[in-house]
């Protein structure tokens, strides 16, 4: 019974690991990619983790380490994201062709700074 | 139970070697934090997976650093990349 609950998990958690990176490398765009990433990789990960805990036993070594980094990845995977596509923006990074919207350049918006050239 | 955490370690490589391509090619330097970021959660996930399978606790306490470290380095790369060095 464990190894089923562990098993279905593990498939969920490989499952949407999996489509995270064939995001990451298919997507035609860094803030679509940024999309990919953080909400796969929390999708991903905690259900790995939770079937970590549910293999291994909540009181163990384990279990605390495993809950311990699915808090990590919740709170700072967001966090991250957030910063990296604030600062790909301002930094210059083009955005796709095909997007129908840039909502900072709009006229009105909070956000005036130029932005600089891409140094990639 | 240790096969399926031996598959779940190993598959979790494989994605992470997938990852290398984008760490490679990507056009700008945002691309690459964000795959290495990514590499690094799948790393440490896999790290987490190997401790179980080989019954090492202290290998846990690797996975815990890798994780917590990464998600740090990356916020410190986007900081860098926003307004330089300091």
């Amino acid at each position: 019974m464990t190894l089923v609950v562990v098993a279905v998990l593990c498939a969920v958690g490989l499952f949407f690991s999996l489509s995270a990176a064939v995001g990451i490398l298919r997507m035609p765009d860094l803030y679509t990619r940024l999309q990919c990433s953080s909400k796969s990789i929390t999708m991903g990960a905690l259900p790995l983790l939770i079937g970590l805990v549910v293999a291994e036993g909540p009181i163990t070594a384990y279990a605390g380490r495993a809950l311990f980094v699915g808090l990590l990845i919740m709170l700072l995977g967001s966090a991250t994201a957030h910063a990296l596509s604030r600062a790909a923006y301002k930094v210059g990074v083009p955005m796709w062709s095909g997007s129908v919207t840039d909502e900072p350049r709009q006229p009105g918006s909070v956000t005036d700074e130029p932005r600089r050239q891409a140094d990639s | 139970m240790k096969t399926l955490l031996q598959v779940v370690c190993i598959a979790e490589l494989a994605i992470a070697l997938l990852l290398l391509i984008r760490l490679a090619r990507g056009p700008s330097v945002a691309d690459r934090i964000l795959a290495l970021n990514t590499i690094s959660a799948q790393c440490a996930i896999a790290v987490l997976f190997f401790a179980a399978f080989a019954d090492r606790s202290s290998y846990a306490d690797v996975a815990l650093w890798m994780a917590s470290f990464s998600y740090l380095a990356a916020l410190i790369w986007a900081r860098y990349l926003e307004r330089g060095l300091l």
